[in-house]
């Protein structure tokens, strides 16, 4: 079906705004609220004609979507459009401390450009880390999650307590809902810490590459297989959850893949690894063009279309196996369908409209300095600051108090021009490419990835990776929704549900 | 240059040249956004330029950035067809519909937040100490709304390190 032999009976006054695509032989339209339908072609030629009959099946299903003008409900319009956007009054809730930029594995694609475990000079001092949790509780989220990245974070573990400690202190009477993450490879945890993380509530998550031949192959730790000391110690915390009598279902270590070109005959064994690991998630990111692995990109960057390929495989894989009774869920595909399937925005702070550049998360780097996002701050140790925007305050600067002077520079990171421009780059309304998108949405763009590999915040979505993985994934899913196949919806509905995992949370009792 | 094939000429007028597309269109024929989105969706494949040979038309212009698939400028120019009819279209139905869609969306984004009106930014006092907040803008959103209800959920954002 063709619009330009259609074009003299196009109707502009039966529907309500929508954009459409061509998807596993059907076509999906996709409306203001995130309201979907998939149509055959012949079901979009009488919409399109603006002639389909009141009564039939098809103006009903239309309806019922929202998409046919003479029935406009603007009270559901509203409240689905609140919900999608709800986040959009809070203010940043993840707060990124790098407590150090030591690490003692070398892995082939480092996205956080680490340093050498002599480098002690990239530690936080308590000094800093005092100034980075009063610039935290600046912040006007009811949430605040602070996550601990490196380097490797257990280099610095004396700075992880007292930011725990100093933190839980401040929250006495900030009230805040207060969480702690640690992103650790786990390879220089022992039992005294861990001890101490379980009990002190730390969530902790590390990388998983896959199987043991292809992790060590990419993550290097000297006299030792990193594979060995991540997978020893994610069952020994599950084993400790259980222990506490938490449902191990809920609460256990969370672990991330960096794809490399190496992994993507290996969707299978990958899959497997993690579901051997009792892990409940796989989040198939692809590698970023961030810290070293910019440089070793002839080495593990492949064409985005073989990615696709590849995620295909694996979520097709995953799917198998939920429907054989093994939950294991892909966050990408879940992130989607949370606002595909689900009318909701997950807050994933990548894949929103804006992103979270700063008015979302916020990254601190060891010595104070404050980026929009890690992201940002991962192009400042590539020598690019343009995501810099201030410094944790000091104590005593300036005439007012202490108080004031934190909050003042909460006010100034939130207005700095760069922050705006970021809004203004990653408002999916405003993107040339994306406001013609059918995945629009549901979707979202990154401006520090536009900024590095097109050297623009604003980016050419038809020429970038990222666009080309939103858009492969969302194909994918829509195909898979289109098919009509139960067993997949009611997979698909499952990855859409959230359970909070409250154990974790500072404020509440045990 | 050569005409392209299969396009019916009420929608455009297009000529081959080279590894060149051009494309007329009559000057009011298509919204600007339509003939921009419809032209945008090229870039990855070709040079973009958008000019005006005469008064009363609009010239679009495709040069593949590499050789050309056989076949293939033919092919662009009913994509570009396509894409100018979509685009138009839908500005349309926009256009029938803006008044809804901005009442329904102005309802969505206010409310809840209570934030500082005009009036109150007018009586606004610059010479205030830089840490004084009469507005309340760096009020935490406890403090804004005195309720822990409808809280973030928490961020999903885990970076591998
Ligand atoms: S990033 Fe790409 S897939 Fe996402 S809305 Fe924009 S154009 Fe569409
Ligand atoms: S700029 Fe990119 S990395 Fe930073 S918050 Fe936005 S989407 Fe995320």
């Amino acid at each position: 079906m063709q619009l330009v032999q259609l074009r003299k009976h196009l109707s502009p006054t039966f529907a309500m705004p929508f954009r459409h695509r061509a998807v596993g032989g059907k076509v999906l339209v996709t409306g203001t609220e995130g309201n979907f339908a998939l149509l055959s072609p012949e079901e979009f030629e009488a919409f399109a004609r603006g002639a389909v009959e009141e009564g039939t099946p098809l103006y009903a299903r239309l309806a019922e979507r929202n998409f046919v003008r003479a029935e406009f409900d603007e009270r559901r319009m509203v409240e689905r459009l609140r919900a999608r956007k709800r986040f959009l009054s809070w203010g940043p809730n993840l707060h990124i401390v790098v407590v150090t930029l030591r690490c003692n594995e070398t892995c082939v694609y480092c996205h956080a450009s680490r340093a050498d475990m002599g480098a002690t000079h990239t530690d936080m001092t308590r000094e800093v880390a005092d100034r980075t949790v009063d610039q935290i509780f600046a912040t006007t989220s009811p949430d605040v999650t602070i996550e601990f990245q490196g380097g490797e974070p257990l280099v610095a573990f004396d700075g992880i307590k007292h930011i725990v400690e100093r933190a839980r202190e401040k929250n006495k009477a900030a009230g805040k809902r207060l969480e702690f993450t640690m992103v650790s490879n786990l390879s220089l945890m022992d039992d005294e810490k861990l001890a101490w993380l379980v009990e002190n509530k730390v969530q902790i998550c590390t990388s998983v590459d896959g199987p043991a031949h292809l992790h060590d192959q990419q993550r290097k730790l000297v006299g030792g297989s990193a594979h060995a000391q991540a997978t020893r110690w994610i069952r020994r915390v599950n084993e400790a959850y259980a222990a506490m009598g938490l449902d191990p279902t809920l609460y256990h270590v969370e672990a991330l893949l960096t794809t490399t070109r190496d992994a993507l005959p290996r969707w299978k064994e990958i899959v497997d690894t993690y579901v051997e690991l009792g892990c409940r998630a796989l989040f198939l990111r692809p590698v970023d063009p961030f810290g070293f692995a910019d440089k070793t990109a002839p080495r593990v960057e492949y064409p985005r279309r073989e990615y696709l390929d590849f995620y295909r495989s694996a979520v097709d894989y995953m799917v198998q196996l939920n429907r054989g009774g093994t939950e294991i869920l892909e966050r990408f595909a879940a992130i989607f369908l949370t606002k595909i399937l689900g009318g909701e925005d997950p807050n994933f702070l990548d894949v929103r409209s804006p992103c979270g550049a700063a008015i979302g998360q916020v990254a601190y780097n060891y010595d104070g300095k404050i980026f929009t996002c890690d992201e940002g701050r991962m192009l400042h140790e590539m020598g690019d600051d343009t995501f810099l925007v201030g410094e944790v305050a000091a104590a005593a600067e300036g005439e007012g108090s202490a108080e004031g002077a934190v909050r003042a520079r909460y006010r100034e990171i939130m207005g700095h021009e760069t922050v705006r421009a970021m809004a203004i780059a990653s408002n999916l309304d405003a993107q040339p490419d994306c406001v013609n998108c059918t995945y629009q949405p549901y979707c979202g763009v990154c401006p520090v990835h536009n900024h590095k590999t097109q050297g623009s915040i604003f980016g050419r979505m038809r020429e970038s990776s990222l666009c080309a993985v939103h858009k492969g994934i969302q194909d994918y899913l829509f195909e898979r929704i289109g098919s009509g196949d139960a067993g997949v919806l009611q997979v698909f509905q499952r990855w859409t549900t959230v359970r909070d995992r409250t154990h974790f949370l500072q404020t509440c009792a045990t | 240059m050569s005409p392209a094939a299969e396009v019916p000429p009420d929608v455009l007028r297009a000529t081959v040249s080279g590894r060149t597309l051009s494309a007329i269109v009559a000057e009011g024929a298509y919204p600007l956004a339509a003939l921009y989105g419809a032209a945008y969706v090229f870039l990855d494949r070709c040079w973009v330029l958008l000019d005006r040979p005469s008064p009363a038309e609009v010239r679009v212009s495709l040069t593949y950035k590499t050789e050309p698939p056989e076949g293939a400028l033919d092919a662009l120019a009913g994509e570009l067809a396509e894409e100018l009819v979509s685009c138009a279209w839908r500005a349309g139905v926009a256009g029938e519909t803006r008044s809804m869609i901005e009442q329904a969306t102005s309802r969505a984004h206010s409310g809840a937040d209570a934030g500082p009106s005009l009036d109150d930014l007018t009586r606004y006092e610059f010479g205030d100490d830089a840490t004084a907040d009469p507005l309340g803008l760096a009020m935490s959103w406890e403090e804004a709304h005195a309720t822990a209800q409808g809280a973030a959920p928490a961020p999903e954002k885990k970076e591998g390190e």
